[in-house]
C-alpha cells in the first residue's frame, strides 16, 4: 500500500484553519479600530495553558503502560510513523509508505530521512527497531503498544531508511496500530538511559520538547526550534507557533471549566455535558468535539455466567433497557444514540437499531419462557427462590455523572419486567477487580483502538481468559466459532471490501446473540477560550494537536 | 512514656493502612500499568508483581515494609516512581501552608464570631449560632465549588485553580476554614457565656474593669480553651480537608498525593503520607497540651 503525501481532498485542520482565518479578517474588517492584537495571519510566541482532566501520567513515556493521559500529552513531544485523516486513511508521518510482501508475512516501512531526534540521534531504520524492541521489552512494562505489536516478530534494518516488519501472520491492522502515539518512535540514545529518566524526559521528533515535570502540579512544552515533521495533513510547515505549553491537571470538571471561563487556562478537555452547551451559547469559548475511534460506549452482558447465559434473559434486558429517552435529558443534546459496536470514528461500523427495540411485552414473554416466573416481594423476577439480580459494576474513572445517572434509567427500566440491577461504583483497581473475577453481569468498559480490529480484541473468544493475569478484554464472554473466523479472517485480510463484509458479518452475530447494548460514542470534548486559534484534533486517537495553534498576544 | 505512646501511634497508623488497602479489591499491579484507555497484558502483570514484590505473600510483604519503616526508609512509590521521602518532601509544604492559614482565618473567624454574638443581644446571638451550625455543616466539596462560582466565574476576583501567588490562595484557605471557624465558634461561645456568669467576671468588674477589659483578659482567656484543646484534632480534620480542597483547586499537596496513591493502591506512598500525618497529629496534640498549659494556669499543676 504505498503512499504519497498530501493525497486526497483538503482535510478539515486546512479547512477549519481557513475558517479561521476568515472569521478573523471579517473581524479586523468589521472594527478598523479593535485591538491590535487581533491578527488575522497566525503569529509566532506566547504560552499556553492546557488543562487536563485525564488525570497525570506516571510516566511520560507512552511505551510504559499506555493510556489516553500518556497519549494526549505525548502527541506534542513524540511522533508516529503514519497517521490517519479524518476517513480513518493512513497518511504518512515520520514514515512514507508501507508496503505488504504478497503473503502479507512482511511489511516493508519507507522512513523520511531528514529527521532526527531532538537530543540530535538520526531517525532511521536502526531507530524503528530500537523502539519495537523497547516496547516488546518486559522490562518496559508496556500494555498496550505490546498489545498492538502481537503479530510481529521482528524488526529487520533492510538500509537507513527501510525497516522491515516480519510478522507470525498477516495483520491488516499494523499501520494504523503504529500511528497511535502509544507506538510513537523515541530516540534510541534516550531508550538507553535508565526507565525512570526515560519517564521523566522522553525524547522524541515532535514540534514541542519536555522542559520540565513537577508532579502534580504541570508539565512545560517547549518549542522545537528545528522540527520538520508534521504528519500530512497540517496547516502549516516548520517549527511550531506557541513557545511553551503549560500542562495542568485539573481533576475537578467544575472548576476546569471555571479556570477556562476566567481565562486562567485556554484549553480543556474532559467537558461534561453541561459544560458544553454553556460553551457553546457562549461568545467566548468553543468546542472541539471528535468520536474517539474504537468501541462506541456501550453495555456488555457476561454471557458466561448466570443469568445472562441464557440467550432470553439477555434479550428480555435489552427489550425492556430503555435508552433513548436518558440520553436526551442527561446529555443535553451533546451525544447521539448508536446501535453500532463500533464508534462512528472507526471505519466498518454497521448498524442494526431493529434489534434494539424497546418492547417491554416481549421481555416478559422472554423471562417466562426462560423460565424466570416467580416474583418476590419487591416485585423482581424469581426462579428456583433466586432473584434475577445482574451486578453491574462502574468504574467512577471512566463513567462521566451523567452516564452513571443513565446507568440508574437503565436500572429503573428493567426493574419494570423484574431485573433487579444493582449499581456499584467502583474505583479503578477495584472496578479491574471486578472484571478479572468475572463477578459482574452487566459492564461498561472503554476501549480506544484505531482500527475495526477492534472487534477481535473484544469478541475473539482467545481473549476470554488468559488466567494469570485475570485480564480479559472479551467482557461479553462471547465464544462463537464463527464469530471467531470472521474476526481473524478479517484481521488478516487487506482487501477492504472483504474486510467490510466479514466485519459486517460479525457485528450482526453480535446483534443478534443480544451480547453488547450500544448506547453511543465516546466523545472527545475540547472546550478553548477566545485567544486559541488553529486547533485541530488528530483524527487517529481524537487528540488535540498544538502544531498548528497559536494564540492572539 | 509520651516517646512510646507516639510510637504505637505511628506503628498502627502504617499498619492499618497497610491491610486496610490489601484488603480492598484491586491489585496494585493492575493499577499500575492501568489506566484509562489501556489494558495490561499478562506478562507485564506478572512482571510488575516481580519488581514490586507483589507475588510475596502478603505477610512478608509486610514485614519487609515495616523493616525498611523502622530503619527510616519510606521505600519508592510504585505509582511516580521516586522515594517517597522525596514526594512528601516537595508536596508537604504547600498542605502545611494550607492547614495553617485555614486554623488561623477559622479562629480570627471564630473569636470575632464569639465575642460579636455574645454581646449583641439576642438577635445576635441567634444569628450567630445559626451561622456557625451552617458553616460547620457545609461539606468541603460544596463549599468550594459554590465559592468558585461565586468568586472566579461570576466576580474573577481569584482564581479558580492554584496560582503561585497569594491571591490563588483565597478560595482553598475560606473553604477549610469556614466549617472549621463554624466549629470552634460554637465550643467556643459556649465556654464565653459560661465565663461571663462566672464570679471572676463578676470580681473583675466589680474592681472597675472595662467590658473590653473584662472580655479580651478574662472570659476569652476561659473562652479559648476549648478552641486550643480542639486545634489538634482540627490539624487531622484539616488533613482530611485538604485531601478535597487540594483536588478541587488543583493545588499540589499532601492530600491530592493521598487521593491518587489510594486510588493507585500505592502502598508505600500511602502508608508514608499517613505516617507523615499521624506524626504530626501527634506533634500538634502535645503542643496544644502545652498551649493549654500556657492559656490555663491549672492545668500547670495537675
Amino acid at each position: 500500500m504505498p503512499l504519497r503525501r498530501h493525497s486526497g481532498p483538503p482535510r478539515p485542520a486546512i479547512l477549519r484553519s481557513l475558517a479561521a482565518l476568515g472569521a478573523a479578517a471579517l473581524l479586523l474588517a468589521g472594527c478598523a479600530a479593535g485591538p491590535a492584537a487581533t491578527t488575522a495571519t497566525p503569529a509566532s510566541g506566547g504560552t499556553l495553558t492546557y488543562a487536563t482532566g485525564f488525570g497525570e501520567p506516571t510516566c511520560l513515556d507512552p511505551h510504559v503502560g499506555g493510556n489516553m493521559p500518556q497519549a494526549l500529552v505525548g502527541t506534542n513531544f513524540v511522533e508516529s510513523l503514519f497517521s490517519q485523516d479524518a476517513d480513518g486513511t493512513i497518511v504518512p508521518w515520520l514514515a512514507t509508505s508501507g508496503t505488504p510482501s504478497a503473503d502479507g508475512l512482511s511489511w516493508d516501512i519507507a522512513l523520511r530521512d531528514d529527521v532526527t531526534f531532538t537530543d540530535g540521534t538520526p531517525f532511521d531504520a536502526a531507530a524503528v527497531k530500537a523502539n519495537v524492541e523497547h516496547m516488546q521489552d518486559p522490562a518496559t512494562a508496556s500494555s498496550t503498544a505490546i498489545l498492538a505489536l502481537g503479530k510481529v516478530t521482528e524488526v529487520q534494518v533492510v538500509d537507513p531508511t527501510t525497516a522491515r516488519f516480519v510478522l507470525s501472520e498477516p495483520d491488516s491492522a499494523l499501520l494504523e496500530s503504529l500511528a497511535q502515539t502509544w507506538l510513537a518512535m523515541e530516540s534510541p540514545t534516550a531508550l538507553q538511559r535508565t526507565q525512570e529518566e526515560n519517564c521523566e524526559s522522553p525524547v522524541g521528533t515532535g514540534p514541542f520538547v519536555v522542559s520540565s515535570w513537577t508532579k502534580q502540579d504541570n508539565i512545560t512544552l517547549v518549542r522545537n526550534d528545528d522540527y520538520n515533521s508534521p504528519p500530512a495533513g497540517s496547516a502549516h510547515e516548520g517549527p511550531a507557533y506557541l513557545d511553551e505549553i503549560v500542562w495542568r491537571f485539573i481533576p475537578d470538571s467544575a472548576t476546569r471549566f471555571a479556570a477556562l471561563q476566567s481565562g486562567q487556562v485556554d484549553v480543556i478537555d474532559e467537558m461534561q455535558p453541561d459544560n458544553v452547551v454553556a460553551a457553546e451559547s457562549s461568545d467566548q469559548l468553543d468546542v472541539l468535539t471528535g468520536a474517539l475511534p474504537g468501541a462506541s460506549i456501550r453495555l456488555e452482558l457476561n454471557a458466561g455466567y448466570a443469568p445472562f447465559d441464557d440467550e432470553k434473559v439477555r434479550k428480555a434486558f435489552i427489550a425492556s433497557a430503555d435508552v433513548n429517552p436518558g440520553i436526551e435529558s442527561l446529555f443535553f443534546g451533546t451525544v447521539d444514540r448508536s446501535y453500532s459496536v463500533l464508534s462512528s470514528g472507526t471505519p466498518f461500523g454497521a448498524s442494526y437499531p431493529d434489534d434494539f427495540a424497546i418492547d417491554p411485552d416481549r421481555a416478559n414473554q422472554l423471562l417466562d419462557e426462560a423460565g424466570w416466573t416467580g416474583r418476590d416481594a419487591d416485585g423482581y423476577r424469581t426462579k428456583d427462590g433466586q432473584r434475577l439480580t445482574v451486578d453491574f459494576p462502574i468504574s467512577t474513572n471512566q463513567s462521566i455523572p451523567a452516564e452513571q445517572s443513565l446507568f440508574e434509567q437503565i436500572q429503573a427500566t428493567t426493574k419494570e419486567v423484574g431485573f433487579d440491577v444493582e449499581l456499584h461504583p467502583l474505583d479503578l483497581s477495584s472496578w479491574y477487580a471486578a472484571l478479572g473475577a468475572w463477578d459482574f453481569g452487566v459492564t461498561s468498559a472503554i476501549y480506544t483502538k484505531n482500527s475495526p480490529d477492534v472487534l477481535r480484541i473484544l469478541y475473539h473468544s482467545s481473549n476470554i481468559i488468559p488466567a494469570p493475569s485475570g485480564y480479559h478484554p472479551n467482557n461479553a464472554h462471547v465464544s462463537i466459532p464463527e464469530l471467531d473466523a470472521d474476526l481473524t479472517e478479517a484481521g488478516q485480510t487487506t482487501d477492504a471490501d472483504q474486510r467490510e463484509a466479514l466485519y459486517a458479518d460479525a457485528q450482526k452475530i453480535l446483534s443478534d446473540g443480544a451480547y453488547v447494548l450500544p448506547l453511543y460514542d465516546h466523545l472527545q470534548k475540547i472546550g478553548y477560550g477566545p485567544r486559541v486559534q488553529g486547533l485541530s484534533l488528530l483524527p487517529t486517537l481524537q487528540i488535540p494537536t498544538f502544531y498548528d495553534a497559536w494564540v492572539q498576544q | 512514656m509520651r516517646l512510646v505512646g507516639a510510637v504505637f501511634v505511628l506503628w498502627a497508623a502504617a499498619t492499618l493502612t497497610f491491610f486496610g488497602l490489601r484488603l480492598i479489591p484491586g491489585d496494585p499491579a493492575q493499577a499500575i500499568l492501568g489506566g484509562p484507555g489501556s489494558q495490561a497484558s499478562a506478562e507485564a502483570l506478572a512482571q510488575v508483581r516481580a519488581e514490586y514484590g507483589l507475588d510475596q505473600p502478603i505477610g512478608v510483604q509486610y514485614v519487609a515494609q515495616l523493616g525498611r519503616l523502622a530503619t527510616g526508609d519510606l521505600g519508592t512509590s510504585y505509582s511516580l516512581k521516586s522515594p517517597v521521602a522525596d514526594i512528601i518532601g516537595s508536596q508537604i509544604g504547600g498542605t502545611l501552608l494550607l492547614a495553617a492559614l485555614a486554623l488561623l482565618v477559622a479562629w480570627v473567624i471564630a473569636l470575632g464570631l464569639a465575642v460579636w454574638s455574645t454581646r449583641g443581644g439576642r438577635v445576635a446571638a441567634a444569628v450567630g449560632s445559626t451561622l456557625e451550625i451552617v458553616a460547620a455543616a457545609v461539606p468541603h466539596f460544596w463549599l468550594a465549588t459554590v465559592l468558585v462560582l461565586i468568586f472566579s466565574t461570576a466576580l474573577r476576583w481569584f482564581p479558580a485553580v492554584s496560582t503561585a501567588g497569594p491571591e490563588g490562595l483565597v478560595l482553598p484557605v475560606l473553604t477549610l476554614a469556614l466549617p472549621l471557624a463554624g466549629f470552634l465558634g460554637q465550643v467556643m461561645r459556649e465556654s464565653v457565656l459560661n465565663a461571663l456568669e462566672a464570679p471572676f467576671t463578676l470580681s473583675a468588674r466589680a474592681r472597675g474593669e472595662s467590658e473590653t477589659g473584662v472580655r479580651w483578659r478574662h472570659v476569652l482567656r476561659h473562652g479559648a480553651l476549648p478552641g486550643v484543646a480542639l486545634s489538634g484534632w482540627a490539624f487531622g480534620w484539616l488533613i482530611s480537608g485538604a485531601v478535597v480542597v487540594e483536588t478541587v483547586f488543583a493545588r499540589p499537596g499532601l492530600g491530592r498525593t493521598l487521593l491518587n496513591a489510594v486510588q493507585l493502591r500505592d502502598v508505600p506512598l500511602v502508608v508514608g503520607v499517613v505516617l507523615v500525618v499521624a506524626l504530626g497529629y501527634v506533634l500538634m496534640t502535645l503542643a496544644t497540651d502545652a498551649a493549654t498549659r500556657l492559656v490555663d494556669p491549672r492545668a500547670r499543676f495537675s
